[in-house]
C-alpha cells in the first residue's frame, strides 16, 4: 500500500483561488495535517460551507459535504454521531462560521463534539467580492463598509471559550508547518477544536497582508505559556494590536457529545444493527 | 344499553385532564371497546380551559360525533361551556361545591350527577388535583363496568411511582365509583353492551405512532426542536434512545436540526426530523439541499393553525402546497398524508424505504388533530415483520479505482445512483449542494447540468412503481362522492355512513400517498363520480387545487373549515344538503 502523502489528497483539480490567497495555505497545511495522522481520501469526512474557502473541496481528495452557507457545524455534528469513528473536520469562513452560523457555533462549543473547524479569517466576503464579515475590525473600509466598519468584530476565540470550546487555537495561513501542526493538534484533539486561522484577501483587503500580520504575530508557546486556564486564554484572545498572539490558547479534556450518548457506547450507529429485540416490551407500553 | 358513548372531562390546565382521558381510553380498549381521544386546550400550562373527549364504542370507528352523553365538569365555567352540547340523556358530573346545578339551568332531560369531589378527596387525604380520578371511577361505574376495567390501567400507569401511590388512586377511583352505585343505583341509561373485539388493542396518540413507525424502520438518528403538536416523539424517542440505539438530538433551532439530520443521513443512518409550519418554514433551506445532494430524510410536519405562531394547539391541513412546493429550485420529494394512526405508523415505515430507494426527502404530513388524538391500533397490527430496504447503498469496497467511483452516475434509468458513505473504500465522492458531476465535483457546464437534472426527474416516473393509489371507500354508483386527504377523512368517512343510513348513496376517496400526485388513478375514480366534494381543513381548498394543476379537473364543490377545530361528521351532512340545489 502507498505511503500516504499531501500530494496524495490532491484531485488534479486546480484551484481557483486569486494567486497568492490564504486559502493556498490552509489547504496545504490540512492535507499535510491528515498525512501526518495517516487519514487517507475514504477515512474522513471534511464539511464545507460557502465562501472562497467552501471551494477546496474540489481539491481535496477526501470524503466531502459541501453544504449550505452557515451550516457546516450542523452537518459535521450529525455525520459525527452517526458515525464517531469517523474523523470529522469543518472548513468555514469567518462569514460563513460567525455571521450566517453563528448560533451553530455558539451551539456546537457548548456540547463539544468531537470535530475540529478550521475558520478562514479575513475579515472580508471574498466569493461576493469583498463586503465586511463579521470579524472585521472596526474602520476597515470595505465594499459594504466604505466609511469603515463601526460594529464591533466578533472574537471567534473569545467566543469558542466561553462558549465551552475545549480546543481553541489560532493559527497563521502564512505559516505552513506552524498550521499543520495546529491543524493535527486540533484534529487530534477529543473534542470540539476551534482553529482561527488568519488569513490576507489579496484582492479585496490590502491593509492586512502577509507583511502586515509577520510584523504583529507571535508565538504563545515562545513566551512558555500554557493553555490550561480559561480566564489566562481569554487574556490572549482578546489581545490585538501591535502584537498578535497565535498557537494554542486553551485545551481542556472533558467529555464529548458523542460520549454523552448511551447508545453510542457499543459501537457506531452506522454500523448498529436494527433493534427489536425490545418491541414487544414498547408495545406493552401503550396497551 | 348503548353501543357508543362519548365523554368529555374539562376543566383548567394542571388538573390531570389529559392523562384521564387516556387512562380512560386504556381502561376500555382492555376491555374490549374500541376508543378515540381528542383534546381541545389553549397553548398555556395553567389554567384555561382544557377538555379532552373520549370515545368508546363496540365497533371500530372514524372519531368524535356531536353526540355527547357524559360531561365531566372540574368547574362551574365547564358546564356553561358545553351546555350546547348537552341534549336529552345526556349526564352532567360536577361537585356542587363548584355550582348545585338544578334542573332548568341546563338543557331540558339533562341528568345532574351531583359527586362531592372536594369532600371525598378532604376524607381520603388527598390532593385536590386527583378529583379527575373519582369522576374516572364514577364513569366506569355509569357505564356499567367492573372497577376491575380501571384498577388495572391505574396500576400500570402509576406503579413506577410505587405501590403506595397506585393504592392512593385505586382508593380514590374506586370512591367515586361506589358514589355512584350508593347514590344513583338506577342511573344504567349509558350502560355498555359488552366489548367485543378480542384481540389486543394499543392506544397511542398520532406522534407515538409516527415514533413507533421510524423505530421499527431502523430509524437512528432524529434531530428535533421542540414545537407543538409533535412534542410527544420527543418524549417517545428520547425515552428509547438507550435500548433502541438510537440518537435523538435537541438541536439550536430547526435550521440545525434538518442539517444535523443530513449530515447523519450522508454518514449512513436512517434519521429524520419533525417540527410544524414555523420550524419547516426554518427548514425549507435544508429541504432543498436534500433534494440537491439526493440524500434521504424523512420529515414529519405537524400541521397546526397557521400562519405565524397562528394557534399553536388547534387543527388545520394548511399545509400541502407548501410541503409540496417548499425550496428553492426544482427537486424531487414524497408526501405522504396518513389519515389515523394505523397509517401514520405504516406510512412512516414506507416513508424511511421510499427515502432509501429514490434518495429523496420523504414527509409524513400529520396534523394536531392526527399527533394528539389518542387512536387505537391493533397490536399485531404493530408487530408485523418489517423488512428494511437500503435501496443503492453500497456497503464494503466498492470495488473501483481510486476517483471512480460515481455517486452520482448520471445513466441509471431510474435516475437512482449507487451511494457510498464516508468510510467505504474507493467511495471517495462530494454530497455537493453546488451542482455537481457524477462524482460530486462541482459544475456548471450546460450539458452536464442538463444531463444530472434529467437524471434527478427520472426518479418521479420509477416513484410510480410504489405509488399509493386514491382509496375509494364507499358506494359504487355514489350520488356524492368526497375528495379529502389526511385526518379530514374520519369525519367524512362518518358522514358517508350517516348520509347511506338516510338512504343516500356516497362515497369519499382519500389520498394516503399525494405527491407525486397520482394524476391517472384519481382522473379513473373522478371520471365515474356523478358529484365530486371537495371537503379539506383549510381555507383555499389545497388539495382542489392540487388536483386541478395536475388534473385539470375542477372540483367546483367544496367544503372548508378553518377554525382550528375539527369536523364533526354531522356537520358535513348539513354542509354538504345546504350546497345542494
Amino acid at each position: 500500500m502507498a505511503t500516504l502523502t499531501a500530494e496524495g489528497l490532491n484531485t488534479g483539480f486546480l484551484p481557483t483561488w486569486c494567486p497568492g490567497c490564504g486559502d493556498f495555505g490552509i489547504w496545504k497545511s490540512l492535507q499535510g495535517a491528515f498525512a501526518k495522522l495517516g487519514i487517507g481520501p475514504d477515512d474522513g469526512l471534511v464539511v464545507y460551507g460557502v465562501g472562497c474557502h467552501g471551494n477546496m473541496y474540489d481539491w481535496m481528495r477526501m470524503y466531502g459535504f459541501p453544504g449550505l452557507h452557515g451550516r457546516t457545524l450542523p452537518v459535521a455534528q450529525g455525520a459525527k454521531l452517526a458515525n464517531h469513528t469517523l474523523p470529522v473536520v469543518a472548513v468555514s469562513g469567518d462569514g460563513d462560521c460567525l455571521g450566517e452560523g453563528g448560533n451553530h457555533f455558539i451551539h456546537a462549543a457548548k456540547r463539544n463534539p468531537d470535530i475540529t473547524v478550521i475558520i478562514h479569517d479575513n475579515q472580508v466576503y471574498g466569493l461576493t467580492t469583498g463586503q465586511a464579515s463579521p470579524t472585521a475590525k472596526a474602520g476597515f473600509k470595505t465594499k459594504s463598509t466604505p466609511d469603515g466598519a463601526t460594529d464591533e468584530p466578533v472574537n471567534p476565540l473569545a467566543l469558542a471559550l466561553v462558549s465551552g470550546a475545549t480546543f481553541v487555537a489560532r493559527g497563521f495561513s502564512g505559516d505552513f508547518v506552524g498550521l499543520t501542526d495546529l491543524m493535527a493538534q486540533a484534529i487530534s484533539h477529543k473534542g470540539f477544536s476551534v482553529l482561527d486561522v488568519l488569513q490576507p484577501c489579496v484582492t479585496f483587503d490590502k491593509i492586512h497582508t502577509y507583511q502586515w500580520y509577520r510584523q504583529r504575530l507571535y508565538k504563545v508557546a515562545d513566551e512558555g505559556y500554557q493553555p490550561t486556564d480559561k480566564f489566562k486564554a481569554l487574556e490572549k484572545a482578546l489581545e490585538w494590536g501591535d502584537k498578535i498572539p497565535v498557537g494554542v490558547l486553551y485545551k481542556e479534556d472533558k467529555p464529548t457529545s458523542e460520549d454523552r450518548e448511551p447508545a453510542l457506547a457499543s459501537a457506531p450507529l452506522v454500523t448498529s444493527p436494527v433493534q427489536s429485540a425490545h418491541w414487544d416490551d414498547l408495545l406493552k407500553e401503550f396497551i | 344499553m348503548m353501543k357508543s358513548v362519548t365523554w368529555k372531562i374539562a376543566g383548567e390546565a394542571g388538573f390531570g385532564i389529559m392523562s384521564s382521558g387516556i387512562m380512560l381510553a386504556r381502561a376500555f380498549t382492555r376491555a374490549g371497546y374500541h376508543v378515540f381521544a381528542d383534546n381541545d386546550y389553549p397553548s398555556l400550562i395553567r389554567g384555561g380551559h382544557n377538555v379532552v373527549g373520549v370515545r368508546i364504542a363496540t365497533s371500530p370507528f372514524f372519531g368524535m360525533n356531536r353526540d355527547l352523553h357524559v360531561l365531566v365538569a372540574l368547574n362551574a365555567e365547564s358546564v356553561e361551556k358545553h351546555t350546547n352540547e348537552l341534549h336529552e340523556g345526556s349526564l352532567v358530573i360536577f361537585d356542587p361545591k363548584d355550582k348545585d346545578w338544578q334542573q332548568g339551568e341546563v338543557p331540558q332531560g339533562v341528568r345532574l350527577i351531583p359527586v362531592p369531589l372536594r369532600d371525598i378527596i378532604a376524607s381520603l387525604n388527598a390532593d385536590a388535583v386527583m378529583r379527575n380520578t373519582i369522576t374516572l371511577g364514577a364513569t366506569v361505574a355509569l357505564f356499567g363496568a367492573p372497577f376491575e376495567h380501571l384498577s388495572t390501567v391505574i396500576h400500570d400507569q402509576f406503579i413506577r411511582k410505587g405501590q403506595e401511590v397506585v393504592d392512593q388512586n385505586e382508593k380514590i377511583a374506586k370512591a367515586g365509583y361506589d358514589y355512584i352505585h350508593e347514590h344513583f343505583p338506577n342511573e344504567t341509561s349509558l350502560t355498555l353492551d359488552a366489548g367485543t373485539h378480542t384481540e389486543k388493542l394499543a392506544v397511542v396518540n398520532g406522534s407515538e405512532a409516527v415514533g413507533l413507525g421510524a423505530v421499527r424502520a431502523g430509524l437512528k438518528f432524529a434531530a428535533i426542536y421542540p414545537m407543538t403538536p409533535i412534542n410527544a416523539i420527543i418524549s417517545f424517542l428520547a425515552d428509547h434512545a438507550k435500548e433502541f440505539q438510537i440518537v435523538y438530538k435537541q438541536p439550536e433551532d430547526e435550521i440545525a436540526g434538518i442539517n444535523m439530520a443530513l449530515g447523519a443521513s450522508v454518514a449512513g443512518v436512517r434519521s429524520m426530523v419533525a417540527t410544524s409550519g414555523g420550524g419547516f418554514a426554518l427548514m425549507v433551506e435544508g429541504l432543498s439541499l436534500a433534494g440537491m445532494i439526493e440524500a434521504p430524510l424523512v420529515i414529519d410536519l405537524g400541521m397546526r393553525a397557521g400562519p405565524a405562531t397562528g394557534m399553536p394547539t388547534y387543527t388545520e391541513q394548511a399545509e400541502l402546497l407548501f410541503a409540496i412546493h417548499a425550496g428553492h429550485g426544482e427537486f424531487q420529494r414524497i408526501v405522504l398524508a396518513p389519515s389515523d394512526a394505523t397509517e401514520a405508523f405504516d406510512l412512516t415505515v414506507q416513508a424511511f424505504h421510499l427515502a432509501d430507494r429514490y434518495q429523496v426527502p420523504v414527509f409524513v404530513l400529520t396534523d394536531k388533530y392526527l399527533n394528539e388524538s389518542q387512536w387505537c391500533i391493533p397490536v399485531s397490527y404493530l408487530q408485523k415483520p418489517v423488512t428494511i430496504d437500503r435501496g443503492k447503498l453500497v456497503t464494503g469496497d466498492t470495488g473501483k479505482a481510486d476517483g471512480e467511483f460515481l455517486r452520482y452516475d448520471p445513466s441509471p434509468a431510474d435516475g437512482v445512483s449507487p451511494r457510498s458513505i464516508p468510510g467505504t473504500k474507493h467511495g471517495q465522492y462530494y454530497a455537493n449542494s453546488y451542482e455537481h458531476d457524477g462524482s460530486g465535483h462541482m459544475t456548471d457546464d450546460a450539458v452536464k447540468r442538463k444531463e444530472m437534472v434529467d437524471k434527478r426527474m427520472r426518479k418521479v416516473a420509477a416513484m410510480a412503481a410504489d405509488m399509493i393509489p386514491p382509496s375509494y371507500v364507499g358506494d359504487k354508483d355514489a350520488d356524492i362522492t368526497f375528495v379529502t386527504w389526511g385526518t379530514t377523512r374520519g369525519p367524512v368517512t362518518s358522514a358517508v355512513e350517516l348520509l347511506q343510513a338516510q338512504g343516500k348513496k356516497a362515497a369519499v376517496i382519500y389520498f394516503p400517498w399525494i405527491y407525486p400526485f397520482p394524476t391517472d388513478a384519481a382522473k379513473t375514480l373522478f371520471a365515474k363520480a356523478k358529484r365530486l366534494v371537495d371537503i379539506e381543513q383549510n381555507g383555499t381548498a389545497q388539495l382542489a387545487q392540487l388536483i386541478r394543476m395536475e388534473t385539470g379537473i375542477d372540483i367546483a364543490e367544496k367544503i372548508v373549515k378553518y377554525d382550528g377545530r375539527p369536523f364533526f361528521p354531522e356537520e358535513i351532512v348539513e354542509r354538504v344538503g345546504e350546497n345542494k340545489t
